[in-house]
């Protein structure tokens, strides 16, 4: 080849490596988000990320609503721990607000997030299945699931985006018939669960999830992954436990943080499942300690919002996928300054590369899976010059910049 | 003339039995996972609808060898399939037929990976290099446990296979231990051959999206299902009729025509269900490397120690 300068160029090139764009549409992926994968035979050599395919601009959008349409808003940031996000959110508008739900409004928050986490975890191990091509399996986690939407459904009228949440407490009550109705699933939960924790115990699922995917605990810890992810290389972290909130911090005793030293795959499949063991304990608990009450503070919404003051606070809370973070300012005027998500999907992404490098092809969507990535939760603005391919991902300070402008406009 | 019309009657025959196997076994399938399932002739609906598709043709691939192989791998197939099927109804006897119905196999899952390599898709590419070794895997015990057979009854065509069971009023598996140990090591390489779960590598849809089929669709996809359910009813129809031919329990000698063949198909959709449908319901998908290993450790001592005990005389 010949450059502009007149002269010859020897290119060298490696006819046996083999680029497999994985994404954005894949069986494998549950979400879009494009892999670049470099592989020699089987085996990968590289893995690059293209994130953004599903960005929506839901931070841009927080500043142009009132308190209250924005509950309904980061509700709908991710469809399956929908509640994780507005607890997030009320509790960083309660502790600027400085107002205190009820006990019992913490209660039914503790317990819908528990349910939240079975759901969400059930969800992940059918996909797992799947992924490995065992759709029995699949198919029945999946069947399993259901009830527990039902439970959803029953509870708050809603099967994945509950609205559960309000300010200053919850809008749904649960009555005697209801406690009854969720201590009867969970006892065929329970036993259910056992079956898939025999099920994942076969030795074909085995074959393909163990020693696939090693995550050291020492990079873990540098790319600060969150959740089942860090717990299943050894980092013993969880939000309930490290910085309780709602009723967890009488229920902080009650369930312990499930820890594998391993790393790989099965590791962190195999926290999901015992986690959930510890999740339909914890409900027993929350059911039977569940005080008496008011499930919300006697003032009407508009009015409590109307008096949040301007502020500004970080909110934590353990999301089935791991740390969900949020930081809310608010302005004073029943609006928002500015609102920044950190979904656990962020740190925990980071962490594929030095999981994928080293496998096969056949592991790609198996690791991808494991982290139970939520894509859509992830996502921040990325611009492609769609001549030159040219990527740029766009950081806040050029938003301000652009804003600037528009406005002297 | 009587013969002419049932040598044609076969082809439609086996085209329709296959798919309806086909949905049979996609109707079992579901019900042991608890769901539904599509109604058992749904294979037919997709063969219908799938050929008012458009034919696509995409730019990278090389558009002869992407085109014609479609219907060369159905034609091969459903020429494998009749023959066994012909040989029923009429008892002739064509000499080596073995050999190409195991040449015609072959052919059809060949076709298939050299179309899919044929569409520029990296996709098809890396099923191609898994069928590859999949192919080498499974190939070898398959062609040696039907070598014990034909060293056995000392003869390379179907018809002889099968008068050697009347005759000796036994099926031949149950005769010989070396007949035995070989009908394992068939019925062992069966899901392989058919791409069924525990092995199907090639195709692994949540890996490589189908591998060789992943750029196909309309006419030619549904010409390569079709290739495919065919050599699986050829596959376990070998099984039926070579190791375990149903007639002999009854004994007497109207062992062809009409009743054995019909006796043979449903022995057939047993050993479909017993080497297809079970293991893809029970079983995870492996790795390439994973299946390579099993079949070279256990199909490939299995089909030698056949081929040797029968060589010996047991």
């Amino acid at each position: 080849m010949v450059d502009k300068h007149g002269e010859i160029k020897e290119i060298e090139v490696d006819y046996t490596r083999l680029r497999i764009p994985l994404g954005p549409v894949h069986p494998a992926l549950k979400e879009p988000v494009s892999l670049r994968v470099t592989v020699r035979r089987e085996e990968i050599l590289d893995v690059d990320f293209v994130l953004g395919h599903v960005h929506r601009g839901i931070e841009a959008l927080a500043e142009n609503r009132n308190l209250i349409q924005m509950l309904y808003l980061v509700e709908r940031i991710c469809g399956i721990c929908s509640h994780s996000h507005t607890t997030c959110y009320v509790q960083a508008l309660e502790e600027i607000g400085g107002i205190t739900p009820p006990e019992r409004a913490l209660y039914l928050r503790t317990l819908i997030f528990e349910l939240e986490r079975i759901h969400s975890h059930l969800f992940l191990l059918g996909v797992m299945a799947y992924e490995v091509g065992f759709d029995t399996l699949f198919m029945f986690t999946w069947h399993i699931r259901e009830s527990v939407l039902d439970l959803f459904e029953k509870i708050t009228g809603n099967r994945v985006h509950h609205s559960m949440n309000t300010l200053g407490g919850v809008r749904w009550d649960l009555d005697q018939r209801l406690i009854d109705d969720v201590k009867a699933t969970l006892k065929d939960l329970q036993k259910s669960v056992h079956c898939i924790y025999d099920f994942f115990q076969d030795k074909t699922v085995e074959k393909r999830l163990c020693d696939v995917g090693i995550l050291d605990k020492g990079i873990a810890q540098k790319l600060c992954v969150v959740g089942p992810t860090a717990r299943g290389s050894g980092v013993s972290i969880d939000v309930r436990k490290d910085h309780p909130y709602a009723a967890y911090t009488h229920l902080k005793d009650c369930f312990s943080v499930v820890v594998k030293e391993k790393g790989d795959v099965y590791a962190r499949t195999e926290v999901r499942l015992l986690e959930l063991f510890e999740s339909i304990n914890l409900i027993q608990k929350v059911l039977e300690e569940l005080p008496n009450g008011p499930i919300r503070v006697e003032e009407n919404v508009i009015r409590l919002m109307r008096r949040i003051p301007e502020g500004e606070t970080i909110s934590l809370v353990e999301a089935p996928r791991g740390e969900l973070l949020y930081f809310v300012k608010t302005n004073g005027k029943d609006g928002l300054w500015r609102l920044k998500v950190r979904t656990p999907t962020i740190p925990n992404v980071l962490a594929l590369k030095p999981m994928l490098v080293g496998c096969e092809i056949a592991d790609i969507p198996v690791v991808v899976a494991s982290i139970d990535p939520c894509m859509a939760c992830a996502n921040r603005l990325a611009v492609v010059n769609a001549i030159t391919g040219e990527e740029k991902i766009v950081d806040i300070d050029f938003l301000r910049r652009r804003r600037r402008k528009t406005w002297k406009l | 003339m009587e013969t002419l019309i049932d040598l044609l009657l076969v082809f439609p025959l086996v085209f329709t039995v296959s798919l309806l196997f086909d949905g049979i076994d996609r109707k079992l399938h579901a019900r042991m996972q608890r769901r539904m399932g599509p109604p058992i002739i749904q294979p037919l609906y997709d063969f219908v609808k799938l050929f008012s598709k458009e034919r696509i043709v995409p730019t990278t691939a090389s558009s002869v060898i992407f085109t014609v192989l479609p219907p060369i791998a159905a034609a091969a197939s459903i020429l494998g399939a009749s023959m066994l099927l012909a040989s029923l109804l009429l008892g002739v006897s064509i000499g080596g037929d073995l050999i190409v119905v195991l040449y015609l196999l072959a052919m059809s899952s060949v076709l298939v990976m050299v179309g899919g390599s044929s569409s520029g898709n990296p996709y098809g590419a890396v099923g191609f290099s898994r069928k590859m070794s999949m192919l080498i895997a499974y190939e070898v015990p398959l062609l040696l446990s039907i070598l014990s057979v034909s060293l056995k009854v000392n003869s390379l065509s179907y018809y002889d296979v099968i008068s050697a069971q009347i005759m000796a009023k036994s099926m031949l598996a149950l005769a010989f231990p070396s007949i035995a140990i070989a009908a394992t090591a068939f019925l062992i390489c069966v899901p392989a051959a058919a791409e069924a779960v525990p092995f199907d590598v090639s195709e692994a849809k949540t890996e490589i999206v189908y591998g060789p089929l992943v750029e196909y669709g309309g006419p030619f996809l549904a010409l390569f299902k079709l290739a495919k359910s065919v050599s699986n009813l050829t596959l376990t129809l070998l099984a039926a009729t070579l190791f375990f031919y149903p007639l002999t329990v009854f004994g007497g000698d109207s062992s062809f025509g009409l009743i054995a063949l019909i006796a043979c198909l449903v022995f057939a959709l047993i050993f479909w269900f017993l080497t297809i449908t079970v293991p893809r319901t029970i079983f995870a998908r492996l790795k390439v490397g994973q299946a390579f290993k099993f079949y070279w450790l256990v199909a490939l001592p299995l089909s030698t120690a056949a081929a040797l005990l029968s060589v010996l005389g047991l």
